[in-house]
């Protein structure tokens, strides 16, 4: 039996210590997540090299401007977000209310512009069913609007107890989270909106 | 750590785990309960019922292979009614496949991580419950829909999923395999990946924050060390499956073409083998997923039961992990047949046979633990043992695979099957049974049965040993896997005998299992257990059998590692063979010590 002992847990408050829990919850749970976009990106890739030309022949090309627009609007978006943790922090409740429908505002119309992607590229004859194009346009893309609706949900939860005063500049982790994940969100979008619509 | 420097570590961490009330309804205490304990029995429950449901599919097909083409008996005149009796090629592959994906996602994953990781995690670091437990229940009923969507799939309108377990396409897309049972076990598969990626994220958070104060990670029993590494791998690995199903559900429910090629997908289609890099990325740490948490549930009963500390426990701790990591660079020796470049294949040998480098380490520590040890053949004893002699078989088989050049003679083979068979079936299973009879005291408050114990142990490595075995026999020889009727074939039919024989071992290993069924069920008026039936140290034999809700009263503070078992020292001073991991010993009196080792002798 050893005689030095480490492991002594230095004094936090209780609720510091289980938002770094929660904290850390959540970076485990990204981490994850990251795999499984990288495992989705590996598969774009494969499929790519696996064509002789690229986009392959019979398909149209991808639009640039309205994604790189939509990229646009979920930079504003992470900002906005950005914004009412600092005000969450600082406890001003009508900044934080306003950032977070700001936020809600932007990430609605980013699924709009989505939606509005899907449907040209679709009436200019891009079925489901056409190569591997398609499926990587419809499929990791629809993939990840489904994220941005999941974050949507997550920011409207967030506003009642904003407005009742419960989520305050001592007790905002749910906010702090919340905003990790669409940093999330906005990360593999950028990644997406180089790698398959600008390379 | 001096006494006031634990106090205040306690104070700490105790604040952050505040005893709750237990509740009172039904609908909070046995369904939506957020007690790590009882969701681990639910899991239980949930896994031996699928275990059962599984076994049956796996008799099916050894009776396919016994006697081709003749009714089922029992089976025949019930359930395959529809067929006559008999079982078809079609039937066959679904049988089959099947049999694979219920075994490894709906049975061995919910006993030996669901069940036993939610168990033992909080127990053993001297937590009062997961980190998240309301994530911890939401996993287990997420899991019980993948399990619904299991049981929908054997009611598909062409029958259940029949494109093997891997999933292959093109032959599981929906020109292969069409049919809504093939898309409900891919539905299934993605929903208990995500119940098993909620469940890793909690047993990960939980091991590194609510260790008690002085459970370094260097005291942690090593059945944490293997659940905790898996719960690694879990949270790495289980979404690149997830994404798998995921496209391959795109591409048979809205007609995508990942993975369509050739003459189905004119502009420019997919990539078949894409499949195969997603799934073995997954699928190689999949078979560590699976057999991480049995080597650390050994490790510690070969120490508890040999009533020896384990043998270099820091060297365990290090080639698990060293496996952990390996395992995610070797996946490619899945697939030597598929064109792989051949400098390629050679660099997927060399990395694959380095992991016997610390898989030799983990088991000469096991011999070595055992080496000189007071042995106490106890049935959970019986099981580890087991558990170790089948795993040896199990590693040395795959080294025949590993290596590109034996694998494309075996490839495809039933040696395959022999060898898979001997790592997850054999020995995960063993360990299963060694975990569910040593934890059984703690988890009912019972005593099982000891004489029925050592018969299902007997009769269970026997037939393992005899059924795997003969698996390997005939791939050796050339058989193919997958063969709905093998001796159809000229160069089979010398095979047949064999073939029959090792069915009837098979029979007789899963009607053995009635003994555990009857065991487990009339257990449950047995004798009483007390807090510590095996006499250990570790910490979930200091409170009673089973713990309360809030498993301590007060969070111990842990002074030792978990097999101090026989220190001279203390067997003077404490006049038995163990200490608790977290008990106060006194300290030494003049002259008390050699008082006390003449009362201990």
């Amino acid at each position: 039996m050893s005689t030095v002992v480490s492991g002594v847990i230095p004094y936090r408050p209780a609720q510091a210590r289980g938002d770094d829990t929660a904290w850390l919850g959540m970076v485990i749970f990204l981490g994850s997540w990251a795999m499984m976009f990288a495992a989705l990106f590996f598969a774009y890739g494969v499929l790519r090299l696996r064509q002789p030309s690229w986009p392959p022949p019979g398909t149209p090309p991808l639009p640039v401007l309205l994604p790189a627009v939509n990229t646009g609007v979920l930079a504003l978006n992470a900002a906005a977000l950005q914004g009412a943790l600092v005000a969450a922090r600082r406890g001003q409740r009508g900044r934080v209310t306003a950032a977070l429908l700001l936020a809600v505002l932007l990430g609605a119309a980013f699924i709009g512009g989505q939606l509005f992607l899907w449907s040209g590229l679709f009436r200019e004859g891009l079925a489901f069913e056409d190569g591997s194009l398609a499926a990587v346009v419809y499929g990791l893309t629809g993939f990840h609007a489904l994220h941005v609706v999941v974050g949507l949900l997550g920011l409207l939860t967030l506003l009642p107890p904003v407005l009742a005063g419960t989520l305050n500049a001592a007790r905002h982790n749910r906010l702090r989270l919340w905003v990790m994940y669409w940093h999330f969100v906005g990360v593999v979008w950028l990644s997406m909106f180089l790698l398959i619509f600008l390379l | 750590m001096t006494a006031q420097e634990a106090a205040l570590s306690r104070q700490a961490i105790e604040a952050l785990q505040p005893i709750h009330h237990p509740p009172t309804s039904f609908f909070r205490r046995y369904i939506w309960s957020l007690d790590h304990k009882v969701i681990a029995k639910q899991y239980l429950w949930a896994g031996l019922l699928f275990l059962l449901v599984g076994g049956t599919l796996a008799m099916m097909i050894r009776w396919q292979w016994a006697f081709p083409g003749q009714p089922v008996p029992i089976l025949g005149p019930t359930v395959l009614r529809a067929s006559g009796g008999v079982i078809g090629p079609a039937l066959y592959m679904q049988i089959f496949t099947m049999h694979g994906l219920i075994m490894i996602f709906f049975a061995i994953t919910p006993i030996l991580i669901g069940a036993f990781g939610n168990f033992t995690i909080p127990l053993l670091i001297g937590a009062r419950d997961m980190a998240f437990p309301w994530l911890n229940a939401l996993s287990f009923w997420v899991f019980a829909l993948s399990q619904l969507l299991v049981i929908g799939a054997f009611f598909g309108d062409l029958g259940a999923a029949g494109a093997g377990w891997t999933t292959y396409p093109p032959l599981a897309t929906n020109i292969g395999t069409p049919g809504s049972g093939q898309t409900l076990m891919v539905a299934a598969v993605f929903v208990t990946g995500v119940a098993s990626i909620m469940g890793g994220i909690n047993y990960v958070t939980t091991v590194i924050r609510l260790r008690a104060p002085g459970m370094t990670y260097m005291r942690m029993p090593l059945t944490v060390w293997g659940q905790f590494l898996t719960a690694i791998l879990n949270v790495l690995f289980v979404p690149v499956l997830g994404s798998a199903a995921l496209l391959l559900l795109m591409d048979r429910l809205l007609g995508t073409q990942f993975f369509i090629a050739g003459a189905a997908a004119v502009k420019g289609g997919g990539d078949p083998i894409l499949f195969q890099h997603l799934f073995w990325i997954f699928g190689h740490p999949e078979v560590y997923i699976l057999i991480l948490p049995a080597w650390g549930i050994v490790a510690d009963l070969l120490a508890f039961f040999s009533r020896k500390p384990a043998n270099w426990y820091k060297g365990t701790v290090l080639a698990m992990s060293a496996v952990t990591v390996l395992s995610a660079v070797v996946y490619g020796h899945h697939m030597f047949q598929t064109g792989m470049n051949p400098l390629l294949g050679q660099g997927f040998t060399t990395l694959t046979l380095i992991i016997s480098i610390p898989a030799e380490v983990l088991f000469l520590n096991w011999l070595r633990t055992i080496y000189k040890g007071s042995v106490r053949l106890t049935v959970p004893m019986l099981f580890a043992l087991g558990m170790v002699f089948v795993f040896g078989f199990g590693g040395l088989t795959g080294l025949y695979l590993g290596a590109a050049a034996p694998d494309i003679y075996l490839h495809d083979t039933m040696f395959v099957v022999g060898h898979f068979h001997f790592t997850m079936a054999a020995a995960s299973f063993l360990a299963s049974f060694a975990a569910i009879y040593f934890w059984y005291p703690k988890m009912f408050g019972r005593l099982m049965n000891t004489r029925l114990g050592k018969a299902h142990f007997w009769i269970s490595v026997v037939g393992i040993t005899l059924v795997f075995g003969g698996q390997l026999l005939v791939g050796y020889a050339g058989q193919n896997r997958r063969l709905w009727n093998p001796f159809e074939y000229d160069l089979f039919k010398p095979l047949q005998p064999l073939n029959r024989w090792t069915s009837y071992a098979g029979f007789a290993l899963f009607f053995g299992q009635l003994l555990f069924i009857w065991n487990f069920f009339a257990s449950f008026r047995g004798e009483k257990a007390p807090a510590n039936p095996w006499q250990l140290g570790t910490l979930e034999w200091s409170v009673a059998s089973p713990p309360p809700m809030h498993n301590y009263d007060a969070i111990p503070i842990v002074h030792r590692g978990p097999h101090e078992l026989s220190d001279p020292a203390l067997m003077a001073k404490l006049g038995r063979d163990w200490v608790g991991q977290a008990e106060e010993v006194p300290p030494d009196a003049p002259g008390a010590t050699q008082a006390a080792a003449r009362g201990a002798t």
